[in-house]
């Protein structure tokens, strides 16, 4: 359906899936919920639906979710004309029949111009504390504004450039007045509707959920295996962190696990980086600095080569995988891991090799397939990108 | 636990009654107090508590004397720590001189006390006090426990790379099994004590955990709980 | 900055010819035009990793790395102790400039058997800088210093550098608890091995070498700066687990009249800043994992290290750098793993504000 794989013991058609949710709500028995229900308390505010326990995610004062911005935001989001040439929107690497990536290795632009970096997904990231693979945006918001002027994604010459090509549409004009009492639209206006709709795009009622919700036939065996090697023997809870209050798979933190470590000089990189002063969003651009991660937002030496550790929601989804799209499935990713890394000065000391067995590499596989959401088709759908 | 209130109440207004010597009027709670003068001369005062169950025989004391400071504190403290028997009847006897007390519960033959801290040894079994051999027959096999347990702790056994706890935990220091359960950042989520050792054996040692009923797991938590005797319960602590 | 060429190293108990002063080697170094130029202007050190501090290159100020307790078990290159210290060696190798000289603080293997110090010895053969080696008591106790003697040398001696005048002790000497038990040599060692042994016996100079510690230093004028490599702290901190000397006093009385003395030990594998009448001690990290801090006695100006994660196999370790200055003092940076380096300069150390003190657990 919609090039979407589900791998799960069971596949829930619409039909089964209603009448479990009946079921639930009869039962009384905290299910999660299926849908996100557009609940109208007051006026447009919305509310997100979130499973019990499931810490709300933070929500900057000065731009509080109503429908009305979530669907201008919707709106922006499959709209090539926020790109200089018409070409690209956002929805262009952030794809909903891709998992909200694009599958390429390394993002493409305008032009056809390559960027740095493996598009991540949008899917859940309002949970993270930061943007980018660096961190260096750390609201919704302010991650929507650099796409748009970087000149190898959106291409746009500057904010107010797209301003007023947005202005220019009355359609917009028209929205941006009714939504936001806008008769200026700004770049904050645009950025926060975006930010908005993208923090409906979350996802929960993955199989690996109902099991942990004491579902135990949920997850195969072997996925089952697989989440005790997570926290065990494959030592990968420590960095994709997950319990029942934050259920993402990231410590949000920044890790060196020595992913493009290939050849190049990180000294003379990063004292370049460090002297130069520039713009994190800038270096963050460059082939060799890209490579810096996390140190080019913060200039400690600690953080060379350190990226953020990504979610694992709909992980099967998102291939190819890491900062630089270099390993083409899950499988080669916990080969990966299983090796040590890629040694270098920087390595992360918590990466070590994991002497696991051909077995336990196909568990902990099954397991990551199972975090793949049921609630994916309800939110590609409806969509016209 | 409700006796507490009443007696407190009881007490002070007694304790009051006893040094300013007032005569026992018929108050709306009080203790009373007794004179008994035994043929030898041997005087006594007796306190009794409100509801009549514990008696405390205070030998040196005249009855419409005011005890000395020492003597009363001391007799309300008794009279306080046998009021947490609610069942018993007890007839304690202080002597005028000398720190052991004597107790006689439910009518049975006195035993002796020296420090209210054995009261509950004595009393919880109804005035049979727990023998010598029994004390030290706990006293060895718990300490049997721990030096298991100091034993597994200081062995690299438990993992493959020769790492022992004591190389980051000299004296069990920095273990602070009085914090847990506690959310553990490596795991993830709040766990105990003995989530947290398997860890260790886990990573640090490159090991394989121990089942949790495992007589090492157990002797370790044992050796490391001995180690920070005497700390404040503080779970969930960073 | 030069490597092998400066300092005359004494293998000899004997102080035959003692350092000359830093007035001396000025003026030789003057007239023989052997000083570098550019002295006197600050130049960034560039460390791998991109250390941002400044020092001032002096005519004499110059820079050693001090490696130490990697406490290697014979299980290989693979093992992770022997991994640290090789990652040591290779950050130590990619300094820009090269350190004059790398001191190694001692134990250098766990149970002092000959294939832990020969896989040392190999390991550390890869330094690119000229080396001197003290000894630990995990070197030592096996078979009372027989391999390590073969292989490094005379574990006491002293040698001067660009006006410095460097000592190296062995301060790990306890009286004899084994002849009396009778233990084999593995008991012996195993005795040792362990930090919290309730019957250890604290560690101490000892007469013999307090006595020959007296006669190098009398050749020593009262103004050279001085710099001692010892293992134990050379001063009080915790009994239990031996982070201790117990002629501490006797030795600290020998080194009162000079006016610039520094130690530098080992063995406490933690951050330890400490200032006792004029010396200033500092205790440097270990490669192989960190001891925790000590319930108690913990000197006062001492900012501890946060505590180390054990889910990382290197946090809470690594290795050091000493900046001597040209007037004789230290700065150090404790090279940590995983973390930003933490510096100390010599002005915190001598105006002792602004520290916090106290447990860190």
């Amino acid at each position: 359906m919609l090039g979407i794989r589900i791998k799960s013991g069971i596949a829930f058609t619409g039909a089964i899936r209603n009448a479990v949710q009946i079921f639930c709500v009869v039962l009384g028995v905290a299910c999660f919920p299926h849908l996100v229900a557009f609940s109208q308390p007051k006026g447009d505010s919305f509310a997100l639906n979130l499973p019990p326990g499931v810490l709300e995610p933070i929500i900057p004062e000065d731009n509080p979710l109503t429908k009305g911005k979530v669907d201008l935001g919707k709106k922006l989001f499959f709209d090539k004309r926020l790109s200089v040439d018409d070409t690209v929107s956002c929805a262009t690497c952030h794809d909903p029949e891709k998992g909200f990536a694009d599958g390429k290795v390394i993002a493409v632009g305008i032009q056809d111009r390559k960027g740095t970096r493996n598009s991540p997904t949008v899917l859940n990231a309002a949970f993270f504390d930061t943007q980018f693979w660096d961190g260096r945006a750390i609201t919704l918001e302010e991650q929507a504004k650099q796409p748009v002027i970087n000149p190898k994604e959106m291409g746009m010459s500057s904010h107010s450039a797209l301003v007023e090509k947005i202005s220019n549409i009355p359609d917009y004009k028209t929205s941006f007045k009714a939504v936001l009492a806008a008769d200026q639209i700004t770049i904050d206006h645009i950025a926060g509707a975006i930010a908005s709709f993208e923090r409906t795009l979350i996802t929960f009622n993955a199989p690996f959920d109902r099991f942990i919700a004491g579902e135990k036939g949920a997850m195969s065996e072997s996925a089952q295996r697989g989440w005790q090697l997570f926290q065990g023997k494959a030592r990968c809870i420590t960095c994709h962190e997950f319990n029942r209050s934050y259920p993402f798979f990231t410590d949000n933190k920044f890790h060196n696990i020595g992913v493009a470590m290939k050849g190049k000089d990180f000294e003379s990189l990063a004292r370049k980086a460090a002297s130069r002063g520039a713009n994190p969003s800038v270096l963050a651009q460059e082939e060799g600095s890209a490579e810096l991660g996390r140190y080019v937002v913060t200039k400690e030496p600690k953080d060379i080569g350190a990226f953020k550790t990504s979610g694992l929601r709909n992980i099967a989804l998102t291939a190819p995988f890491l900062h630089d799209g270099s390993e083409p499935t899950l499988e080669s990713v916990v080969e990966f891991y299983n090796k040590g890394g890629i040694p270098n000065p920087n390595l992360d000391g918590g990466i070590r090799p994991l002497g696991l067995s051909e077995e336990e590499k196909n568990d902990l596989v099954a397991f990551m397939e199972s975090l793949t959401s049921d609630d994916l088709p309800r939110l590609v759908s409806g969509h016209n990108p | 636990m409700k006796f507490i209130n009443i007696m407190f109440a009881c007490l002070f207004m007694s304790l009051a009654m006893f040094i300013h010597s007032a005569k026992a009027e018929d108050h709306a709670v009080s203790a009373t107090q007794q004179a008994v003068q035994p043929s030898d001369d041997k005087a006594v005062q007796i306190v009794t508590s409100c509801d009549g169950r514990k008696k405390i025989i205070v030998e040196g004391c005249r009855e419409g004397e005011a005890m000395p400071e020492q003597k009363a504190r001391k007799v309300a403290e008794l009279l306080m720590a046998l009021m947490e028997f609610c069942e018993l009847e007890i007839t304690a006897k202080i002597p005028k001189t000398g720190m052991a007390v004597q107790l006689s519960v439910n009518g049975e033959p006195y035993i002796t006390i020296t420090d209210i801290g054995e009261l509950p040894l004595v009393l919880v079994h109804g005035g049979k006090p727990h023998t010598e051999r029994e004390k030290r027959i706990w006293a060895a096999e718990m300490d049997r426990m721990i030096q298991e347990g100091y034993a597994v702790f200081h062995d690299s056994a438990l993992g493959t790379n020769g790492i022992s706890c004591d190389m980051c935990h000299p004296d069990a220091a920095n273990t602070h099994p009085e914090t847990y359960p506690k959310f553990q950042t490596q795991i993830k989520k709040a766990v105990l004590l003995r989530d947290m050792i398997n860890w260790c054996i886990e990573n640090p040692q490159e090991g394989k955990k121990l089942a949790e009923d495992d007589p090492r797991m157990k002797a370790l938590e044992a050796y490391i709980l001995s180690a920070r005797a005497g700390e404040k319960l503080e779970p969930g602590k960073h | 900055m030069s490597t092998k060429k400066e300092g005359k190293h004494k293998q000899s108990l004997y102080p035959s010819s003692a350092g000359i002063s830093r007035r001396e080697f000025l003026k030789t170094a003057l007239a023989t035009g052997v000083l570098a130029t550019g002295a006197g202007c600050a130049i960034r050190v560039s460390t791998s990793g991109a250390q941002q501090v400044e020092i001032k290159q002096g005519t004499n100020g110059f820079t050693i790395a001090y490696i130490s307790d990697s406490h290697l078990l014979a299980r290989g290159k693979e093992h992770r102790f022997a991994k640290a210290l090789i990652k040591a060696v290779e950050d130590v190798n990619n300094l820009k400039p090269q350190p004059d000289f790398v001191l190694y603080g001692g134990d250098l293997a766990q149970l002092g058997l000959r294939e832990e110090l020969s896989l040392g010895k190999d390991i550390i053969a890869e330094l690119k800088p000229k080396l001197y080696m003290m000894v630990g008591e995990h070197d030592w106790y096996f078979d009372m210093g027989e391999v390590w003697k073969e292989f490094f040398g005379k574990p006491t001696y002293s040698f001067d550098h660009k006006g410095v005048h460097f000592i190296v002790l062995n301060s790990v000497v306890v009286e004899d608890y084994w002849s009396e038990a009778k233990m084999t040599p593995m008991e012996r060692m195993l005795f040792m091995a362990q930090l919290d042994n309730p019957k250890g016996r604290p560690f101490t100079v000892g007469e013999e070498q307090r006595k020959w510690l007296s006669d190098d230093l009398s050749a020593v004028s009262k103004d050279t700066p001085i710099v001692i490599f010892s293992h134990s702290p050379l001063y009080k901190y915790y009994k239990a687990w031996n982070f201790w000397t117990d002629d501490a006093e006797d030795v600290q009385k020998l080194l009162a009249p000079f006016k610039t003395v520094t130690v530098i030990h080992g063995h406490t594998h933690q951050v330890l800043t400490n200032k006792v009448g004029n010396i200033a001690f500092h205790g440097m990290l270990s490669t192989a994992w960190p001891w925790p801090y000590a319930p108690e006695g913990i000197p006062k100006l001492t900012m501890q290290m946060d505590r180390p994660d054990p889910f990382n196999q290197f946090d809470g370790m690594g290795w050091g750098i000493i900046d001597t200055l040209p007037n004789g003092h230290v700065n150090k940076t404790y090279k940590l793993w995983e973390r930003n380096p933490m510096f100390v300069s010599h002005e915190k150390v001598s105006t002792g504000g602004g520290f916090v003190s106290g447990h860190s657990y």
